[in-house]
């Protein structure tokens, strides 16, 4: 992945619709994980996922076409990360 | 965003303390777990039931109680499932892996008492955790002192029912487990008001099987070198397989497992095929405890194997299907479950052989001997399987580790320097 200082996560209403968008994005080839919404995006927890900016603009159109759902999109900055246990 | 207050509220969980937990738990699993490079695909679905970890899957649970269903808790890979599901109910492994439960469980329990078993207890008493609130009754069993003595007090707040484990492996020790299966039975009848015929039991034994299936032919895709799935990735599957539906479990392990053998095919590995390759061995690794796996792995050496619970001892051995009565299939489950080798049984020559087999079986170039803190019987069981060990020619280091971060770099450090004497 290239290294940029920022993650951009898509957030849901629910996680049908998260994992909708993760099921069209697989088959079209275009990079995205599911992961835990992170506290500075939201403060209700759930699945989002990290895409590429690159990929943003055509993302948009997929859900578009497809009548995908979303809450938002958060552009979260990196922070250095330590081992903590949860 | 997904909404799940109004079911926690309804479960009467502390929802304060609670968002401690969904504070943490991204940033963590972010580091640990995202931050991998090269995963396969199929991690997604393991990535998403973290994501929804408090969730998805307990929505189903109470669905399923909605539906008239029973949901019963468990602590220890010697309970059998197929009993609960036979009779339409769901089994779930409750095992604490949680630092954040640890403080709760010590409101109570002796400091010295394991991280796992106080926080099994925090999860409860603190109500943190949906998956310690839904069941219906808790399925203990007679295995260490400190599991036995917490049951007591964990029997205050929800039904009880203990399995009374065996001691020793002696014919008659498996006939006794044999009459405890049989009481089981009765019990989890007289719970779900469902009768346990030999023709469900048959299906339940098979549902079970083809999980442990799923997750063998995953283990063994990760004999390959170069090594096609971390140690981090593979232990998460295992730690979800405790309590998922098993038909999905068995589905989503053998769907991974198909793309691990297509990467194996292509040479493929997440580490270089000259990576050391490590054994960990000893007590379970309850989600979200990964710390150990993580310190390995980002020193650059692969995990390729755990025999522990929340690894091989899981789901080695299966059970002998051909049984067509109640009593032949409760012998066939008596003896596939008094093979598992866990340090509560004396003598335990089996764990030893388990471990210098899977050495083997698996190339391993060391093995870290590991244990829960105050868990006494694999610490004084360390003594044994670093001697046969050594007898083999095969380096091992022991590790005494709890939940929290305060040794990490301790750890760490201590780690490297066997990594490094290794690699000479
Ligand atoms: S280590 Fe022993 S007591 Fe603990 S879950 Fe495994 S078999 Fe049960
Ligand atoms: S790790 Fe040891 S002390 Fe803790 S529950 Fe397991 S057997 Fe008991």
């Amino acid at each position: 992945m290239e290294s940029h200082e920022y993650d951009w996560y898509i957030l849901f209403p629910n996680h049908h619709q998260g994992l909708r968008l993760n099921r069209e994005l697989k088959e079209q080839g275009i990079k995205n994980t599911i992961a835990p919404t992170p506290r500075e995006a939201s403060t209700s927890c759930g699945m989002s996922l990290i895409v590429g900016e690159a990929d943003l603009e055509s993302i948009m159109a997929v859900i578009e076409a497809k009548s995908i759902i979303i809450e938002k999109i958060v552009k979260i900055a990196r922070k250095e990360w330590q081992y903590r246990s949860c | 965003m997904a909404d799940y207050k109004q079911m926690w509220t309804d479960l009467g969980m502390d929802l304060e303390k609670h968002d401690l937990l969904c504070e943490v738990l991204p940033e963590a699993f972010g580091g640990v777990y995202l931050s991998q490079q090269n995963r396969p695909q199929g991690m997604g679905f393991y990535d998403f039931v973290v994501s929804e970890i408090h969730g998805v899957r307990p929505a189903e649970m109470l669905e399923h109680q909605k539906q008239g269903g029973k949901v019963f808790g468990t602590f220890c890979v010697y309970v059998p499932d197929e009993v609960v599901f036979a009779a339409g109910g769901i089994a779930a492994g409750l095992c604490g892996g949680s630092q954040f439960w640890v403080s709760g469980g010590e409101k109570v329990l002796p400091a010295n008492t394991c991280p796992l078993i106080k926080a099994s207890v925090g999860a409860r008493l603190d109500k943190t955790c949906p998956f310690f609130l839904i069941p219906d009754m808790y399925v203990g069993e007679t295995t260490c002192d400190g599991k036995k003595k917490a049951w007591e007090i964990l029997a205050g707040e929800v039904p009880f029912h203990i399995i009374d484990v065996p001691q020793m492996k002696r014919d008659k020790d498996v006939a006794a487990f044999e009459a405890e299966i049989m009481d089981f039975i009765a019990m989890v009848e007289k719970v779900t008001g469902n009768k346990i015929t030999a023709e469900r039991l048959g299906e339940s034994i098979k549902l079970i099987n083809n999980k442990r299936k799923g997750l063998q032919r995953l283990y063994n895709a990760r004999k390959a070198s170069p090594v096609p799935i971390s140690g981090k990735d593979a232990l998460l599957v295992t730690q979800i397989a405790f309590y998922d539906d098993p038909a999905r479990c068995a589905q989503m392990a053998n769907q991974l497992a198909e793309e691990l053998e297509e990467r194996v095919a292509r040479q493929e590995g997440v580490f270089p095929a000259n990576a050391l390759r490590i054994m960990v061995s000893g007590t379970p690794m309850a989600i979200p405890n990964w710390k150990l796996h993580h310190i390995i792995e980002t020193a650059g050496a692969a995990v390729v194997v755990e025999e522990s619970c929340t690894g091989t001892r899981y789901f080695e051995n299966l059970v002998d299907e051909s049984a067509t009565t109640v009593e032949g299939q409760v012998r066939a489950l008596a003896e596939r479950y008094m093979k598992t080798n866990c340090a509560c049984f004396t003598p335990n020559p089996g764990r030893v052989e388990d471990i210098v087999r899977l050495a083997d079986e698996y190339k391993v170039d060391g093995i870290i001997d590991t244990n829960l803190q105050f868990c006494n019987l694999y610490s004084t069981e360390s003594f044994l399987v670093k001697q046969a060990l050594a007898d083999k020619g095969l380096p091992v280091m022991h590790i005494e580790t709890d939940y929290s971060e305060q040794d990490y770099e301790q750890l760490r450090t201590r780690i490297e320097a066997f990594l490094e004497m290794l690699r000479k």
